[in-house]
């Protein structure tokens, strides 16, 4: 009879052939296929993972967890990363840490201001209103997208404790200004970089300067696990807590399926529970339960081996994207990035100048018509939507350009997915749509297949 | 962040009546960790897809700097300890996970360190990695039954040589292994009281207190009794 290990590498074999077999590649029919704003690229290593881990039946984190914690700090040159389920748990779990009674003086209270943008994703801003904080929000610079410098100098009161922002669409904030200010004021600092892993500032990695920072691995973002997050730190304090919060609060830091970890299980008096009370059921937060699967972090593992590649494709993308796109920069504001940063992109940001001749709903329509994805730039001003138009708040300035964004501003893919063939497409339909052309042609298919 | 490793058995030190000093090579780079954190040790084989088997903790020994190389020491205590003195030998197969724990040492303030017996090595990695030109103030007060059992005693002096501001404080209770001209070991078991009267400025100063329960209570107890409040007193326990 076979063994165990056997069985597991004919499994392997079969995995690979199936991937051939389901995945393998298949022409690309301009103007009936789409052209994704984003998605998932991977081989028969992430199938092979994904259903060794199966095999495990394991289920929660467990090795392949362990293992992509360890790389995936490493990558970033820090001394820990805790996955959870999301970006959006990330920001959570990043931002509750810093309320924390075990920061003593140093922790966040009901009240107290972290300031942010008013431009961007909601789940940047939501974890400041779930914490009884207040979000002070700053207006964007067009082109790049972050934080205006002078805004957040600005918005630094007596009461603010710390900025959380995001490096958006792969594009770092001014972190020597961020930086300067955390100093000065004593702030935390949380970097939301979801959207921009691989992306460097002055040479180092975003991800590596906040005291807490945050990951996406959702199948749109740089490296994916299908649902994914993680939150990484220096700080070995903010680490426990944060695996805390993760694990529904508890005080114990024993990964599912293990027990005594500490060695003083029966052993401790924690708060009024009478001494020896089973450590493993003390709770020192009050948390979530936002952990990830093995089956999850067996993908990422995969996944982080070719984030290298990923980020050069997404780069060269970008290159092609700006070259096809320069000559309409009269009607277009085609990104930029800000000064010392080399970003690893999410998306290629357009926003349609108010003298273009078309709006930016003309332009969105005529792309998705001829099968070309396109996302907003997220909520665009996120103090015009339903949840967040009577939560307390600090708005610093004027918020004109996170108005522009809301009206004007909308982004397509660099992802890996995208192949000469794929932009040769995009570059065939903005020449249409720049020349003129309003509806899609029915010719078009044929022109583009001719290429 | 915790890892699980399979390591070699690299050395066995028997520094005899049931104390063992293990040296260990682990198959990949350990993780990173900070002096005075601990691993777990497991016998048992592991299969990287199962449940972690029953395993004990043990103060890492080595310093933090040698990934490549780790270090833990014993006294045979109970059922799974005689195990390991049965079983270990050089070059069979160990899984430790690693690293735990949050016994580290602040590097801001005077600090007291009492070692009871194999107690020592959560403070060994802190020792050797203290800088030559450090002015903190480091006092260690280390004692076991026989001053043959003060198996970490070499390395503290060679710590002592290069770092000038680490005090010692030598104790062995069995009188007749210190009477045979052992000068600077004095009789009798780790005291705060013992060494009180010389500390320094022991308001300012944090205490770690690691070695064997009944040292830790009466040590705990004895800095009480002296006046140190709760919150400076760190005790390495264990069950």
């Amino acid at each position: 009879m076979e063994t165990g290990d056997e069985l597991r590498a004919q499994i392997a074999t079969l995995v690979r052939r199936y991937h051939d077999a389901r995945f393998g590649d298949t022409p690309f029919v301009p103007g009936k296929d789409l052209v994704h704003y984003a998605g998932r690229v991977f081989d028969a290593d992430e199938l092979c993972r994904l259903v060794d881990a199966s095999l495990d039946f394991y289920l929660t984190a467990n090795r392949y967890a362990d293992h992509f914690e360890a790389e995936f700090a490493e990558y970033l040159g820090l001394s820990h990363a805790i996955l959870v389920n999301s970006g959006s748990s990330a920001n959570l779990v990043a931002l509750t840490a810093l309320t924390s009674p075990k920061l003593g003086a140093r922790r966040l209270k009901p009240g107290d201001e972290v300031v942010t943008v008013a431009a961007g994703f909601p789940t940047t801003v939501a974890p400041i209103l779930q914490n009884n904080l207040v979000p002070v929000f700053v207006d964007v610079r067009l082109g790049d997208y972050t934080a205006d410098p002078e805004r957040l100098r600005d918005a630094i009161g007596p009461k603010t404790r710390a900025i959380m922002m995001a490096h958006t669409l792969g594009v770092p904030f001014d972190l020597d200004v961020v930086s300067q200010l955390a100093e000065a004021h004593h702030l935390w600092v949380v970097e939301d970089n979801c959207d921009a892993l691989g992306s460097r500032y002055r040479g180092r990695l975003t991800g590596s300067f906040g005291h807490l920072a945050t990951s996406s691995f959702y199948p749109a973002h740089h490296i994916t696990m299908g649902e994914g997050g993680a939150v990484v730190t220096n700080d070995d304090l903010l680490a426990r807590i944060a695996r805390s919060v993760r694990d529904w609060g508890r005080d114990c830091y024993c990964s599912g399926g293990e027990n005594n970890t500490c060695g003083t299980r029966f052993g401790q008096q924690c708060g009024t529970l009478p001494r020896g009370f089973d450590h493993k059921y003390v709770y020192s937060h009050l948390g979530y339960n936002l952990k990830v699967t093995d089956m999850q972090a067996a993908i990422g593992c995969a996944q982080l081996q070719k984030l290298d590649t990923f980020v050069s494709h997404r780069k060269a993308n970008f290159a092609r994207l700006m070259e096809i796109l320069q000559p309409y920069a009269d009607r277009l504001l085609l990104p930029t990035a800000t000064a010392h940063s080399d970003p690893s992109w999410f998306g290629f940001v357009i926003t349609v100048r108010d003298q273009a001749g078309f709006t930016r709903d003309d332009l969105v329509k005529y792309l998705e018509a001829h099968r070309i994805e396109t996302r907003s730039l997220f909520a665009g001003n996120l103090l015009r939507h339903p949840a967040f138009q009577d939560v307390p708040r600090r708005v610093v300035g004027p918020l004109t350009n996170s108005d522009i964004v809301t009206n004007q501003t909308f982004f397509i893919g660099v992802y890996p997915g995208l192949d000469t063939p794929r932009l040769d497409y995009i570059e065939d339909v903005f020449a249409r749509f720049m020349r003129g052309e309003r509806q899609p042609a029915p010719s078009l298919i044929s022109v583009a297949r001719g290429r | 962040m915790t890892q699980k490793l399979a390591c070699l058995v690299e050395h066995i030190a028997d520094h005899g009546e049931r104390v063992y000093t293990v040296g260990l090579r682990p198959a990949r780079r350990a993780p990173r960790f900070r002096a005075g954190q601990f691993l777990h040790l497991t016998l048992d084989p592991y299969n990287a897809g199962g449940f972690w088997p029953d395993s004990r903790v043990f103060s890492i020994a080595s310093s933090p700097s040698r990934p490549d190389r780790l270090s833990i020491s014993y006294s045979v205590r109970g059922r799974y300890t005689a195990r390991m003195e049965h079983e270990l030998s050089v070059g069979r197969e160990v899984w430790v996970k690693m690293p735990y724990g949050d016994f580290v040492i602040a590097k801001d303030r005077p600090v007291v360190l009492f070692a009871g017996g194999t107690g020592i090595s959560a403070f060994t990695a802190f020792l050797e990695d203290l800088p030559s030109a450090d002015p903190q103030p480091v006092t260690l007060v280390y004692g076991a039954r026989r001053t043959s059992l003060l198996v970490y005693r070499e390395t503290v002096e060679r710590c002592q040589t290069r770092a000038g501001a680490l005090a010692t404080h030598y104790f062995a209770e069995d009188a007749s292994s210190w009477e045979a001209g052992s000068s600077d070991v004095h009789p009798g078991r780790v005291s705060a009281a013992a060494v009180w009267a010389q500390l320094p400025q022991p308001c300012a100063t944090a205490f770690y207190i690691s070695g064997p329960p009944a040292m830790l209570q009466t040590v705990s107890d004895d800095l009480r009794a002296h006046g140190v409040t709760r919150e400076a007193i760190h005790i390495d326990a264990w069950e």
